[in-house]
């Protein structure tokens, strides 16, 4: 550890921006993890809910809603059907609209349509439903999730494609810079290379010093990166949960394990911290290998 | 048993390094190299370092043929080999300890063991006192003591000395030829040197080499050339 901390402080401008490059790397990636997961949570969360929407015209009598309900059932991919009245249907616009009175007045319980509001019981049945009730007598429009996952689904196809574009930008980066950096610390070693060499010593005994500086360095970095991420996070966690009020628990799979992302939390946190210090711990093995591989 | 039989070793442009190189070198014998500079001396050391390879002929150290181009155990080879340079090659950043003490640790030997055979070296050398010194603090002789005691110790059985006493005066060089002879009976010592004055008084076998080739082989002979 000595010899590590003498080392970085004998080339401390190499130091400096070896660690700072380590630094907002892991930092940032630790930031992209967090928004990825968030967004992937999100995804699950809507998929989970298959719901379909369907309104009825506005002469159906209720039996003949009654009627689609029971044939809904039989299907037996349903999960849960609500109807909703006319009346209901004016309640809740009643609600929805009760500080603009001009548009309430405009309207009356006639002209809202009834609907039935239909949980199935996976997503791939969304579609067969909504072709089945599309051939229904009084049906009017039939509204499901199919457009509003799909659209999440391209986002997120989307910004993980940019965010593995931005990794790989930041994962090369780092390399570069830490594999530099390292090459002139052993091009500085280069007659003690030559001696141990001829001591005999091993590759490995001779990379020794050059990895565990390069380790030492992809630790600490990670350590305030992670510190950064949980003081970023604790300051924004307080605004987060007024922006995002009513939004439910979100959780992504991880290898057939549930984490959950939303509400932060500890067990969301420590894997975060625990990816980034290994994403940290890899930058720094590969860069220190491949910069002593050239010398020996 | 250290063997060259027929090494010839070409430089890049043709020029022959040495010429067809014959000779044996039992295990604890010490024998004097020497030879004008650009005689082949070195290239004779580092052919048993695995510097370099020979454009035809074996070198056999300990019954492998080093030589031979599908030897791969070069770690092996180079622990039993201690070196000692004209130009002492310590560590500037490593104190007198620690410079012998890498001899060892190259070696994976433990920490308790080295510290035994450090300080045992240093003081046959007599340098003990200087445990903790820096290279910068110390004298050329007091260098080359310490480059000997890291090539004795780790239990190596061969030690090859390029010129050792080449920057060292008179007194100092018999005080470090002193040293050299406390170790002869147990290692393997080739000794390059052009200092007639050493091989003179101190009477060992010498090879005697000149334009690459072994021109003489004598046992308890002098420096002529």
């Amino acid at each position: 550890m000595k010899d590590i901390i003498t080392s970085l402080r004998r080339t401390p401008y190499q130091t400096s921006a070896a660690f700072l490059v380590l630094f907002f790397t892991l930092l940032l990636s630790g930031i992209l993890f967090i928004s990825l997961s968030f967004i992937q949570g999100l995804l699950s969360y809507v998929e989970t809910r298959p719901r379909i929407i369907v309104y009825f015209q506005i002469k159906a009598e209720g039996a003949e809603i009654r009627a689609v309900q029971k044939k809904l059932e039989a299907t037996g991919k349903t999960e849960k059907i609500e109807y909703v009245s006319k009346k209901e249907a004016y309640n809740i616009y009643k609600e929805f609209t009760k500080d603009d009175p001009v548009l309430l007045e405009m309207t009356s319980p006639d002209i809202l349509p009834a609907s039935l509001e239909i949980d199935a019981k996976s997503p791939e049945y969304l579609p067969v439903l909504a072709d089945f009730l599309k051939d229904q007598p009084g049906v009017d429009e039939v509204e499901f999730q199919k457009d509003i996952v799909q659209n999440l689904l391209n986002l997120t196809r989307n910004i993980r494609r940019a965010i593995l574009v931005f990794f790989a930008y930041l994962l090369i980066m780092s390399i570069i810079v830490m594999a530099t950096t390292t090459s002139f610390k052993t091009a500085l070693k280069k007659e003690d290379i030559a001696l141990q060499r001829l001591l005999g010593a091993t590759n490995l005994y001779i990379r020794q010093p050059f990895i565990a500086e390069s380790v030492f360095l992809g630790l600490f970095a990670s350590i305030c990166a992670n510190v950064s991420l949980a003081i970023i996070l604790f300051s924004l966690n307080s605004f987060l949960s007024v922006f995002l009020a009513g939004l439910p628990d979100l959780t992504i799979s991880v290898m057939n394990m549930s984490l959950q992302v939303w509400p932060f939390n500890l067990m969301f946190l420590l894997t975060t911290f625990g990816i980034t210090t290994l994403f940290g711990l890899f930058i720094s093995l590969v860069a220190s290998l491949a910069a002593t591989n050239r010398y020996l | 048993m250290i063997s060259f039989q027929n090494v010839t070793v070409k430089y890049p442009y043709g020029n022959l390094a040495l010429n067809d190189a014959t000779f044996e070198i039992a295990d604890n014998e010490f024998i004097y190299l020497v030879g004008p500079s650009g005689a082949g001396k070195t290239t004779i050391l580092r052919l048993l370092l695995r510097e370099i390879m020979p454009a035809s002929g074996r070198v056999i150290v300990d019954n492998e043929e080093i030589s031979n181009p599908k030897y791969h155990d070069l770690t092996t080879l180079r622990q039993k080999i201690g070196i000692v340079f004209q130009d002492f090659r310590v560590l500037h950043d490593k104190n007198v300890y620690e410079n012998v003490a890498l001899s060892m640790r190259v070696k994976g030997y433990a920490a308790s063991e080295i510290k035994n055979q450090v300080v045992e070296a240093l003081e046959l050398t007599g340098i003990s006192e200087k445990i903790f010194m820096f290279p910068a603090q110390l004298s050329a002789g007091e260098l080359q003591r310490v480059a000997i005691a890291r090539a004795v110790v780790g239990d190596r059985s061969i030690i090859l000395a390029d010129e050792p006493t080449g920057n060292l005066d008179p007194k100092t060089t018999w005080d470090v030829m002193k040293i050299f002879k406390k170790f002869e009976k147990n290692k393997t010592i080739i000794f390059a040197t052009h200092n007639t004055d050493i091989v003179n008084s101190m009477k060992r076998r010498v090879i005697v080499v000149k334009n690459g080739a072994v021109v003489k082989d004598q046992r308890k002979g002098g420096y002529e050339l």
